[in-house]
């Protein structure tokens, strides 16, 4: 069971999808503007990488080499059209808000990336397990990513909840006392916030392993916060 | 992976797996068509009622529409047209400009019959975050601005953001955003001024084809 322990750990944190493999940055940089957004979009994509990772663990028998890569889009640009069109017609108030996102997740790579490296190669318990880290695991930095932008570049937290989660949500709105940084809200936020995530998951993981001197710099993560 | 059971043939396989995919989503579609269709008509209709008073009019706004061609912004717009007890009380027209500062901007513009704005809403942009989207109601009253405005209030030569000498609130630093939105209500109207007779004509498709004697517009 220790491999499927090892599962988990790489999709949270050793091999995390945004900030160590740092696949599916497209989708990731483009919609982390607000914590709302990130999230669904991470919803979403934990979603399609779930079945996806199940389905490709499904056939992986039928898959020889020549065909796997046209085999893996296939999956994959289908699971993302049924949830597309599902959201659509069930929950038309989420699919206004994750309209944009859920065409997105075709480009991302980390679905393409797991189905290759090991939902090809595992059963369908593995495959699930490693799924919903991966998924957990980027839908978390989008999540925090979104919530850092949001804070700095507008001053609230949660706005607009109400369109993922119903109109109870709207009261989870916090707002911050401090006039919005555009930056932080401008693509090139998105890049210097994700910047700063990578180089604190480097630091947390080089002083869990106890190599923390080795000439790195004071506090690389804290210097050039905006 | 290949040892035994199954033949060696990946296009066969590729093949299988494409027409299982053409299945599902056939019926996804099949199962989904007629929801999603209600859902996006109920949306396009909650953003019309949501300019126009309920008691204001009894008919139908999602049947009783135009298509029209209107000088200045983009492709054709549908007016819908909003009637009590048969006679025209207001219209809203769903128009694109194409003068927005990052593509284009999609708004619904609510005239009263006697040609006095009632409302105006973004649909869809892509201004940039922070700046032009305060064209969003939610984001900022700044497009409350145009209510019970008419093309001679404020007079013609001021339908303009009041950076550039107009009559109207620019939102800082999204001049550009600001005058493509107050272009577009300005276009709505200089449309309306012109075609007052044939906007609320039943099937009338395009200008040249409405048996009209007198003030076909242009």
């Amino acid at each position: 069971m220790s491999t499927r322990t090892a599962l988990w750990r790489n999709g949270l944190w050793d091999a995390n999808p945004g900030l160590v493999q740092l696949l599916g940055l497209c989708p990731l940089l483009a919609v982390s503007n607000t914590a709302v957004n990130g999230l669904g979009l991470g919803l979403a994509t934990l979603f399609v990488l779930v079945l996806s990772n199940l389905a490709v663990s499904g056939v992986r028998r039928w898959l020889a080499d020549e065909i796997r890569i046209p085999a893996f889009v296939l999956v994959i640009a289908t699971l993302v059209t049924v949830v597309d069109l599902l959201t659509r017609a069930y929950f038309p108030g989420l699919a206004v808000t994750l309209g944009i996102f859920v065409p997105l997740i075709v480009t991302n790579c980390t679905i393409l990336a797991r189905a290759e490296a090991l939902a090809s190669r595992s059963g369908p318990v593995d495959a699930l397990i490693d799924g919903l880290a991966q998924g957990l695991g980027f839908a978390a930095v989008l999540l925090l990513l979104g919530a850092g932008r949001e804070i700095l570049g507008q001053g609230t937290l949660f706005a607009d909840a109400e369109l993922l989660f119903g109109a109870g949500a709207a009261r989870l709105e916090i707002h911050f006392p401090i006039d919005g940084v555009l930056l932080a809200v401008l693509p090139p936020g998105a890049f210097i916030g994700l910047g700063l995530m990578v180089a604190l998951h480097r630091r947390l993981d080089r002083r869990r392993s106890g190599r923390v001197a080795e000439g790195a710099p004071e506090d690389p993560a804290a210097e050039a916060a905006p | 992976m290949n040892d035994g059971a199954l033949p060696h043939r990946p296009a066969l396989a590729l093949a299988a797996l494409g027409a299982v995919a053409a299945l599902l989503l056939g019926g996804v579609h099949l199962l989904t068509r007629d929801r999603i269709s209600e859902a996006e008509q109920r949306r396009a209709l909650d953003a019309l009622t949501g300019l126009l008073p309920d008691s204001a009019y009894d008919n139908d706004l999602l049947d009783d529409r135009i298509e029209v061609r209107i000088p200045g912004l983009a492709g054709e717009s549908t007016v819908y047209r909003a009637r009590l007890d048969g006679r025209p009380v207001a219209l809203v027209a769903d128009v694109v400009t194409e003068r927005g500062y990052s593509g284009t901007i999609r708004l619904l513009v609510a005239l009263e019959a006697g040609g006095v704005v009632e409302g105006v809403r973004v649909v869809e942009h892509s201004e940039t975050p922070g700046l032009g989207d305060r064209i969003e109601v939610r984001r900022s009253d700044w497009i409350e601005q145009f209510g019970g405005t008419s093309l001679g209030d404020p007079p013609i030569e001021e339908w303009k953001p009041d950076r550039r000498g107009g009559a109207f609130d620019t939102l800082s630093s999204a001049t550009i955003t600001s005058a493509a939105v107050i272009g577009a209500v300005r276009a709505v109207l200089d449309w309306y001024a012109s075609n007052r007779r044939q906007a609320f004509e039943d099937r009338h498709d395009e200008d040249p084809d409405a048996p009209d004697d007198e003030g076909g517009g242009p």
